[in-house]
């Protein structure tokens, strides 16, 4: 992974000494709140429904085991125990007090994390696919692509105040596993005639006004892309609304301007960026950040692990475990395991002290140093022998982190809702745990098979419920919390936004409509390999939302 | 201030509630305008010295942050639009919260 230079260090050093001051000076009343605020979005710091919430940077998803313990020691020594991992690969605290946060930003800083660009009108962390420089439909690692756009993004001056927050997601897999439809900029990462190139798609989005991005160019060559993305910022910065937050998303500016004219405009841009201001990367500089991420040095092994294939036949748990949180490894005798953080009854997304530590100690002694945080909120160990994994799953599921349920129904994306957040209309966090009930037997979940269920507590669409098979989104009704139920969404390579079916539920209501819409799926399907997307876009909606209402 | 605060009427009974700026921890005025984490000491307030205590609060930006009025009954118990939200802070406040804990202990 990438290590830090004496130029990075010095600058995240710096950044926290003067954060500390304007802590300092912020407690001494010698900052108003209206005057700090600024100061501490600019470091990750919101202040939350009951407390501060520190948002802490973790660049395209990519932890080390020492990273991940120093994020324990945080959670232990000046949270409550515990951290939230998020749909934008970082982490959550959501007890630090304002006091303290100087001295976490320091420790951070020590293991070269910080909380820079987790918040305001910048570009946030990009994101990429969780299992970059494993997956065996990729056509290239894509984190050095994500590291010299962090590198580009960060403090860059002309894009430090946007109109609005600007997220950007890269894939090199066929299969999208970083929704980069759903991004400010999606960046697939494509090979033609030798030569590595992006296809770009721009003005994607969720929140009140969900879109599906745009394609604007099918292959930008990789040392055009920096100047590519200059141009689309630059017709952003420059055109995009700042008389309503609401309408000052790019997506917003590409719907207004439409597909061909924004497109000309951005063409126009980078042409006049080509020529006057042409960003060279140098080819050292792109070897150096390429070489941070050289794959590690896998030992050959056989394709099947006997250890493996008789811990599986003597544990019908852990067998289930191996069909269902295991991805292929491009390396034979390898494979990429999903630590889920989705058990029954939990917060989704949320991982305690201890359970961070013995994720870094099986990172260290099994998976090659290397963790992942995806953007469903789940841990991965992108590399791991087949032969180590009953011992790997022993431990996980003796810390209560064996459950069996990646991109299954209790493998829900859920933001923290209205039990945390300031700007929330009604819980998520309840609702899903309701819903996971009903889903709680391994053997019923595995037999319903791949299904995304996403859940937002309010309209912002933290939880991505707009992109979830099922979206559930709260809402609030004079003082009562009411969910809206939606179908068809997905993030995937074929992205689409699922569409409100009726009235919203009770919270009470929710659990038992879900189920009707998955029973209905299992009766309907044409075999168990048909998926429950695919079955409500072969029959569409109206069958499933009259079992959504159907009464018990 | 990112919440919606409801427009409350002079005669309303209100308290005052607030974050300590040092911890963010969630406070309540008491009636003798100092502050307290325990809603059971809240101070209830209405007309002119709701508003002056507000004011007091808004001056006392080192200690305190974004202070606003909270709709409570006239013996201090939460009321109102806001019921939903302002029970889920005095709750966690008091310790519960829905962190990577049990479900019992958000119930």
């Amino acid at each position: 992974m990438y290590r830090y230079d004496q130029f990075d260090a010095r600058i995240v050093a710096e950044r926290v000494a003067q954060f500390r001051g304007q802590v300092a000076r912020r407690l001494s009343g010698e900052l108003l709140e209206d005057e700090f605020k600024p100061l501490r979005l600019q470091n990750g710091v919101y202040l939350q429904l009951h407390a501060y919430m520190l948002r802490i940077a973790i660049p395209y998803g990519q932890l080390s085991p020492v990273q991940l313990r120093c994020l324990a020691e945080v959670a232990r020594d000046y949270d409550r125990g515990f951290g939230h991992f998020t749909t934008r690969q970082n982490i959550q605290f959501n007890w630090v007090a304002l006091k303290d946060i100087p001295d976490v930003l320091e420790k951070l800083a020590e293991v070269e994390m910080h909380a820079i660009q987790t918040s305001g009108n910048c570009i946030r962390n990009t994101t990429t696919d969780h299992f970059a420089g494993a997956a065996q439909d990729e056509v290239l690692d894509p984190r050095p692509w994500c590291e010299i756009i962090r590198q580009w993004s960060t403090f860059h001056p002309e894009f430090a105040f946007l109109p609005r927050k600007f997220k950007i997601a890269v894939t090199a897999a066929e299969h999208d596993r970083a929704a980069i439809r759903v991004h400010d900029v999606g960046l697939h990462i494509r090979q033609r005639d030798g030569v590595t190139g992006f296809e770009v798609w721009v003005g994607g989005g969720q929140g009140r006004t969900p879109v599906i991005a745009t394609l604007v160019n099918p292959f930008v060559p990789e040392n055009q892309i920096l100047d590519y993305l200059e141009a689309i910022m630059r017709v952003y910065n420059r055109y995009g609304r700042r008389d309503n937050k609401y309408k000052a998303r790019i997506k917003i500016l590409v719907t207004e301007l439409g597909d061909a004219e924004y497109i000309r405009q951005v063409e126009e841009e980078f042409a006049a960026q080509r020529a006057h201001e042409k960003i060279d990367m140098p080819a050292e500089e792109i070897a150096r950040i390429h070489a941070y991420f050289s794959p590690p040095g896998l030992a050959e092994k056989p394709a099947v692990s006997k250890h493996l294939e008789s811990a599986k036949a003597a544990d019908p748990a852990f067998a289930r475990w191996t069909r269902v949180n295991l991805h292929p490894h491009k390396a034979q005798g390898y494979a990429s395991v999903t630590v889920s953080l989705k058990p029954i009854g939990i917060a989704p997304g949320d991982a305690t002290d201890t359970q961070m530590e013995l994720v870094a100690d099986l990172a260290e002694k099994y998976g090659h140093g290397d963790i992942r945080v995806s953007h469903a909120q789940n841990l991965i160990l992108p590399h791991v022998a087949l032969d180590d994994l009953p011992e790997i799953y022993a431990a996980l599921d003796a810390a209560g982190l064996g459950a069996a349920n990646e991109s299954r129904i209790t493998d829900m994306i859920v933001c923290p809702g209205l039990d945390y957040c300031n700007l929330a209309n009604a819980r998520s966090i309840p609702v899903s745990l309701e819903v996971q009930k009903l889903f709680a037997d391994p053997a019923y979940e595995e037999d319903i098979g791949r299904l995304h269920i996403n859940v937002s507590g309010c309209i912002n669409a933290c939880g991505h419920h707009h992109v979830g098979h099922i979206g559930i989104l709260g809402v609030d009704k004079k003082g009562e919390e009411f969910y809206q139920i939606l179908l068809g969404g997905r993030a995937d390579e074929k992205a689409a936004l699922g569409t409100i079916v009726g009235p919203g539920l009770k919270a009470d209501e929710v659990p038992g409509a879900i189920h009707r819409v998955v029973e209905f799926y299992r009766t309907q399907r044409t075999s168990k390999d048909e998926k429950f997307i695919d079955t409500l876009e072969r029959l569409g909606h109206q069958p499933f939302q009259e079992a959504l209402y159907a009464a018990d | 201030m990112t919440s919606v605060r409801p427009k409350l009427k002079p005669e309303t009974p209100k308290s005052v509630t607030a974050w300590e700026t040092a911890t963010g921890r969630t406070v309540w005025m008491k009636a003798d305008g100092s502050w307290t984490e325990d809603i059971t000491r809240l101070g209830v307030f209405t007309g002119e010295q709701a508003e002056e205590r507000l004011a007091a609060a808004a001056r006392e930006e080192g200690h305190v942050t974004d202070p606003y009025f909270m709709e409570v009954t006239e013996d201090g118990q939460i009321t109102g639009r806001e019921t939903l939200r302002e029970s889920l802070r005095a709750q966690f406040s008091a310790g519960g919260f829905a962190g990577a804990v049990s479900e019992q202990e958000i119930a």
